[in-house]
């Protein structure tokens, strides 16, 4: 067995490609932070200052306080839209993947290789009827306009499908001596055995929501209803090239909560990351 | 009720358990068969329908036309630079994003001290928003101000026009999306490598492989149906760009950077042509599953060997 210290010069071209790699992912974030710290004259001056000479909170004030271009009320918008999505895609997901993971009727074969197929299709051939019929029903800047059309998420079914099969039959059929029926197996015995994969699905679903971009810009156009994604693309487009700072406040506050969720569940995170992929494949 | 008929086994039912059994998975299948009948086959039947209409969204009426949308859309340059651009774009996109995300798996699954921080430290960009992340770039891609070209001009290299020159922004868009979303492909490469038995690597070892000979032997040939993922998934998903120019160049300069997406939002929603935005909608989605399809033949065609 190598010792750490054999292992270290072994290894040292992988320590140096994943130190600069790591630094590579961290500097435009730390450059990004700077700017939003700085004054409107001094990011346009050559060269860059690395570290801001005259730090000021102005611009996140700015992001945060004026009339129509509230970083605050974006970020309530997509913690309800993303929140109310993700509880969606579970309650909807989870009984279809209980029907197709355990129980045998007519079709269970043909209806789940049918709905593999449609996950071929890219998701904007759909755009513009959905869009359509969010108009006709009324629902166009409306959080169910964000929530229902993508709650029958066929990934999801698949994960968890995939995971509920896993689950020893023995647990269910006691359930059954007990007196259980389908409904109680699903709900007490399978869906509390099945927290990890449930809370893979629902990171993995929020975080998607959270960052989703083109069906939020066309189905909100009021401050009530738009997403982060859509207010940072709207705060580009009207200030960009004379107020860098603000704009990229804008980029750094909207990180921030992301950044809170993958510390506190990175492991979660990772772990799902490649369960879901390993599941893909 | 239901206790009693589940310990008294013999008793009869009024509904034959098999039967029970079918009632209850549909019943458990009616919320998602529904949302996904509206939304999804309901939707991509309203396209193809959709795309042989004249269909403007401010003009009552709306002819037939048959083909003729399909008939303007072969003939339209806008779309076909858009569907170069997104070629383009895809290719670089997916090459680099495989190559750096294979090179990164490899050096973290060595064993290294830190493995989880690298990780952690590496997914993270594939957490951000693309608005976030496209802000950031349009930045630090500035030709006049950007850090970027800074870093060039202090090494004595010449200073790049990254975003506003046309031969170069596609690749440019390509380099945010690389730094963006290599994390997860990577992530994918590291459950790939554990996934190989050490025997091996030992086997080859005793054998007196060299490296680069226990890569192309053993890595390479075993990791073939994760390259095949990473590659699918990357086409699909990259083909579909939209947000890095939408952000970052409004398609620009010129319509250098539009891509398909990019043009179908233009075409719905800046000219209200739904239509016409239908075809492009089904035309893409034709070309991606002839796309799919010849990756899946070739990767398996050299798996058989």
């Amino acid at each position: 067995m190598a010792t750490i210290k054999g292992n270290f010069f072994q290894h040292i071209w992988a320590y140096i490609f994943l130190a600069i790699l790591s630094l590579a992912v961290i500097f435009p974030l730390l450059i990004a932070v700077s700017q939003s710290l700085s004054t409107n004259q001094a990011v346009n001056r050559w060269p860059p200052e690395i570290i801001p000479a005259e730090p000021t909170l102005e611009n996140m004030q700015l992001v945060l306080t004026q009339q129509d271009l509230r970083l605050d009320i974006w970020l309530r918008n997509s913690l309800i839209a993303a929140t109310g999505y993700t509880i969606a895609v579970l309650l909807v997901c989870s009984p279809a993947a209980y029907a197709f993971a355990r129980l045998r009727f007519p079709g269970n074969r043909v209806l789940f290789a049918f709905l593999l197929v449609t996950i071929m299709i890219p998701s904007q051939v759909t755009l513009i009827p959905n869009y359509l019929l969010m108009r006709d029903l009324k629902w166009l800047d409306t959080f169910a306009a964000l929530i229902v059309p993508g709650a029958a998420n066929v990934f999801g079914v698949f994960l968890l499908r995939q995971f509920f099969q896993q689950i020893p039959q023995e647990l269910e059929e006691a359930a059954v001596l007990d007196g259980a029926g389908f409904f109680g197996r699903f709900w007490h015995v399978v869906l509390p055995l099945s927290t990890n994969a449930l809370t893979a699905l629902g990171i993995f679903v929020f975080l998607g929501h959270y960052n989703d971009l083109f069906w939020p810009f066309i189905v909100t156009n009021s401050l009530e209803t738009r997403t982060l994604p859509v207010g940072l693309a709207i705060l580009n487009s009207s200030y960009a090239g004379q107020f860098r700072p603000m704009v990229l406040s804008g980029a750094v506050l909207s990180v921030v909560p992301i950044l809170i969720v993958y510390v506190i569940f990175q492991r979660r995170i990772i772990r799902g990351v490649m369960l879901t992929g390993m599941a893909g494949r | 009720m239901s206790t009693m008929n589940a310990s008294t086994p013999k008793q009869r039912r009024l509904i034959p358990l098999k039967q029970q059994e079918a009632l209850a998975a549909y019943l458990f299948l009616t919320p998602f068969l529904i949302i996904f009948g509206i939304f999804v086959v309901r939707a991509v039947f309203a396209a193809v329908e959709m795309s042989f209409y004249d269909w403007q969204i401010l003009r009552p009426a709306r002819p037939f036309i048959g083909l003729g949308n399909y008939e303007e859309l072969l003939n339209d340059s806008v779309w076909w630079t858009a569907l170069g651009n997104t070629v383009k774009f895809t290719a670089m996109t997916v090459v680099g994003t495989t190559l750096l995300s294979l090179s990164a798996a490899i050096a973290v699954t060595q064993p290294i001290k830190g493995q989880s921080l690298f990780r952690v430290i590496l997914y993270m960009p594939t957490l951000f928003s693309v608005g976030a992340v496209g802000l950031i770039w349009v930045w630090l891609l500035s030709t006049q101000y950007g850090v970027i070209n800074y870093g060039l001009s202090l090494i004595g290299l010449p200073t790049i026009n990254w975003l506003g020159d046309p031969n170069m922004v596609l690749a440019s868009l390509s380099l945010t999306t690389i730094w963006w979303g290599f994390g997860f492909p990577m992530l994918i490469f590291i459950a790939g490598l554990q996934g190989i038995p050490e025997q091996l690597y030992e086997a080859a070892r005793i054998d007196g492989a060299a490296g680069w000979q226990i890569f192309y032997k053993i890595t390479l040939p075993l990791l073939r149906p994760t390259i095949l993922f990473v590659t699918v998934t990357g086409v699909i998903s990259h083909f579909q760009v939209y947000g890095q120019p939408f952000i970052m160049t409004n398609g620009g300069p010129g319509r250098s950077s539009y891509t398909v997406i990019f043009y179908l939002y233009q075409v719905a929603w800046t000219a209200f042509r739904m239509g016409y935005g239908a075809s492009v909608a089904v035309a893409l989605a034709i070309i991606m599953a002839v796309l799919t399809t010849i990756q899946f033949v070739f990767i398996n065609r050299r798996v058989e060997y």
